[in-house]
């Protein structure tokens, strides 16, 4: 059973379709990338998870019960926009939205500190947030969503704005919060934060679900047999076993094969062994990147 | 609940906290002081600061130029020989030495009309000293001239100034002494501070909503509570810190008020030897106008008064606070709130003028029905209370402006929970209505 299971989630808008018949299911103890290109219906998902708006049709359920506005507290959302209130201080600002998730005061005074500490931020306890660099603010802001230890946590973009040290430091955070325990939804454009820290994805395309599975399963999908081959010597095109490729136009030093169709890596492999000096090989597995550029123009070009 | 408590804490003393509320909460009422009495300070250097004025006196009749005063605002000199058609020269050969020329033409005991010349602008004070100093004088003089023995003592005792006094009959039988200058001071004065503090707090309102808007902070907000409790948290928070700012400015009033009467009290207690002689006359006069204005004062029924404009600013507030949230949430800044703003402000104004207008006449039809439709009667009804308006009507009013506040904060609401989410486009009123459903 998913810990947080959407069923055939649909949302219309005057005028347009955010969600058409979404479903998704995340399982309890993982990271779950959510992607998809602008536009796609992702904010609107979450807002629907977050119980900001209301969905027309469709469940979603939390830990196997129909979600209520209760269950809000047993979520932390971190929005792509963000923001603070200026004018408050910053342990004030945080203890206000622990209290707002349902915290007693004393706890979240007592989480806040925890959390100032951990971030380097405890002598800026009672500086205005106007006063905090960028940076500083997001991290106030990642503290705030974080306080109230929640089950379930979403975030919206969460490195944008944060530079790489500090970018480090969130993703250590939020692995640390992971093997803790908590869900995480994690919506983005970077790809390249989703290999890093995502098990599963789901990508959503024009108010639909287009792909979704764990991230080795996807690659596995989507893999073209391509394989990067190490040898001193020149390889010459066998049409029966594989096609050459152009270098990698990034690092042009492996020679690149395309197996043809049918043809298993550890006969293609044997056969090279067999003519050449073969040094080493790998197989090439698409980068989220390129699985997420394929499948959003292969669908548009679908609807077209 | 215990959500829609933080909020409103929260709010509260993001407003009450903040230095600029502190400083002008405490400093407004020594700028109205200091407003208000800026015509007493002006009038006290006008009379201190100008020098004696010269004015010169061409009497035809040679009985009359004695009777003006000299004093230390106006010297009086008369001039022998110079008539009408050569005062003008007479004034430009004084090359600025006397400010006028007063002329009392011979046929004044039939006209009654005295000519005053100048170049400049002749002020009111020595119209008014003229006139009175001249009618006295002229009348004595036509009553010493029937001869009849005792006249003036007669006619001084026929003399009579009329003063009104209204009594009302109470319910009761009694007799109450009530003054419609008082009544229509006090509608009005309720009914300013009612329009006064919900626009000041509408407005407040409405950019607390833009800036939460275009911080992004609503979005984390929403994500803890329903739109609902953050936008009536708002609304009572800045409420309650009006309602603080209010609270102070009455106390600081009692606490002026307490010291300048204490120290009236020892000025009066004190008089000054010059003040002896005239003073013994006008005190009197002075003393009875006083306790007078203090009997009809009192003699409203303030509790109903009271209870009412509690009332009414809190619907009133309600009503127009909840549109103001609802349009801020409309908008990504404040300065395109203009466009939505007109209508709302055009019938706040409307109902302040509507209130205005009807002090003239507040039992009539206009005075009625606006104390009546909701968006008018908290100032209207106002300005009719101190009349003594039906109970039917009162209750009526109060009924009509919850209900309609109540709807109009479900609506606002609906508005608002889908204003703070979208940006990017100005909402119109169609987008507005559109949200609606």
């Amino acid at each position: 059973m998913a810990y947080l299971d959407i069923k055939n989630v649909v949302k219309h808008y005057e005028g347009h379709t955010a969600l058409a018949g979404v479903s998704m299911e995340v399982p309890e103890g993982c990271i779950y990338g959510l992607l998809g290109p602008n536009g796609a219906g992702k904010s609107t998902l979450i807002r629907i998870i977050n119980r900001i708006i209301t969905a027309d049709e469709g469940t979603v359920t939390l830990n196997g019960r129909k979600m209520t506005d209760n269950d809000i507290t047993h979520i932390g959302y971190l929005p792509e926009e963000r923001g603070l209130y200026k004018k408050m201080k910053v342990g004030d600002h945080i203890v206000y939205l622990g209290r707002l998730k349902g915290m007693t005061k004393a706890d979240a005074v007592a989480s806040m500190h925890w959390w100032l500490d951990r971030f380097d931020l405890k002598e800026w306890e009672n500086k205005k947030v106007e006063e905090l660099s960028k940076g500083m603010q997001q991290k106030v802001q990642f503290i705030g969503t974080v306080i109230h230890r929640p089950p379930l946590l979403i975030f919206d973009e969460p490195f944008s704005g944060f530079d790489p040290v500090n970018a480090e430091q969130l993703k250590v955070e939020i692995l640390a919060l992971r093997d803790q325990g908590s869900t995480i939804l994690f919506s983005t454009h970077n790809m390249a934060s989703v290999e890093e820290v995502c098990q599963q994805i789901t990508l959503l395309n024009h108010a639909q679900v287009v792909l979704t599975g764990s991230v080795d399963e996807v690659k596995q999908q989507h893999k073209k047999n391509i394989i990067a081959v190490q040898t001193p010597d020149k390889i010459e095109p066998n049409a029966a076993v594989f096609t050459l490729l152009p270098p990698d136009p990034v690092k042009k030093a492996d020679t690149r094969i395309k197996l043809a169709p049918g043809v298993p890596v550890r006969d293609a492999i044997a056969w090279l062994n067999e003519h050449y000096r073969l040094t080493g090989f790998t197989e090439v597995l698409p980068s989220m990147n390129e699985i997420f550029i394929e499948t959003v123009k292969s669908k548009n070009t679908e609807q077209q | 609940m215990n959500k829609l408590r933080l909020i409103i804490a929260r709010e509260y003393m993001s407003i009450v906290g903040r230095k600029s509320f502190i400083i002008m909460t405490l400093l407004f009422p020594f700028l109205m002081i200091a407003l208000g009495s800026i015509p007493i300070v002006t009038a006290y250097l006008n009379d201190k600061g100008d020098q004696t004025q010269q004015i010169a006196v061409i009497d035809e009749t040679g009985r009359y130029a004695a009777a003006l005063p000299n004093d230390n605002k106006f010297n009086f000199v008369a001039i022998k020989g110079d008539t009408v058609t050569n005062a003008r020269e007479f004034y430009d050969r004084a090359n600025g030495s006397i400010s006028a020329i007063v002329i009392i033409p011979r046929d004044v005991d039939s006209t009654g009309v005295v000519n005053i010349y100048s170049e400049g602008t002749i002020i009111p004070a020595l119209e008014s000293t003229i006139k009175s100093a001249l009618t006295d004088t002229i009348e004595s003089a036509h009553l010493a001239a029937m001869g009849i023995p005792n006249l003036q003592q007669i006619v001084e005792k026929a003399h009579v100034n009329i003063d009104i006094h209204a009594i009302k009959w109470s319910d009761t039988g009694d007799e109450e002494e009530s003054s419609t200058d008082i009544a229509i001071f006090l509608g009005i004065a309720l009914s300013v501070i009612i329009f006064w503090f919900v626009f000041f707090s509408g407005t407040m309102i409405m950019n607390n909503v833009v800036e939460e808007k275009t911080n992004r902070i609503v979005e984390v907000v929403v994500s803890s509570c329903r739109p609902f409790q953050l936008m009536m948290g708002k609304i009572i928070g800045v409420g309650l810190s009006v309602l603080t700012q209010m609270a102070i400015w009455i106390v600081l009033l009692g606490i002026a008020g307490t010291i300048g009467g204490s120290l009236l009290g020892m000025t009066g207690s004190v008089p000054t030897p010059d003040m002896m002689g005239a003073g013994a006359a006008v005190t009197p006069e002075v003393e009875s106008e006083f306790s007078s204005f203090m009997r009809q004062a009192l003699a409203i029924n303030y509790t109903p008064i009271i209870i009412n404009f509690l009332l009414y600013f809190v619907e009133g507030y309600l009503l127009y606070c909840a549109i103001f949230a609802a349009l801020g949430s409309a908008v990504d800044q404040a300065s395109d709130t203009s466009q939505l703003l007109t209508p709302v402000m055009l019938l706040m104004f409307f109902a302040m003028y509507a209130a205005m207008g009807c002090v003239e006449n507040p039992d009539g039809p206009m005075a009625f029905w606006c104390s009546i439709i909701p968006f008018t009667s908290p100032t209207v009804m106002m300005v009719r209370l101190p009349f003594d308006v039906p109970l039917w009507q009162i209750i009526l009013s109060h009924v009509l402006l919850i209900a309609t506040a109540l709807a109009i904060v479900w609506l606002a609401a609906r508005i608002y929970r889908r204003g703070i989410l979208s940006y990017g486009k100005k909402a119109s009123f169609k987008d507005l209505f559109n949200w609606l459903k």
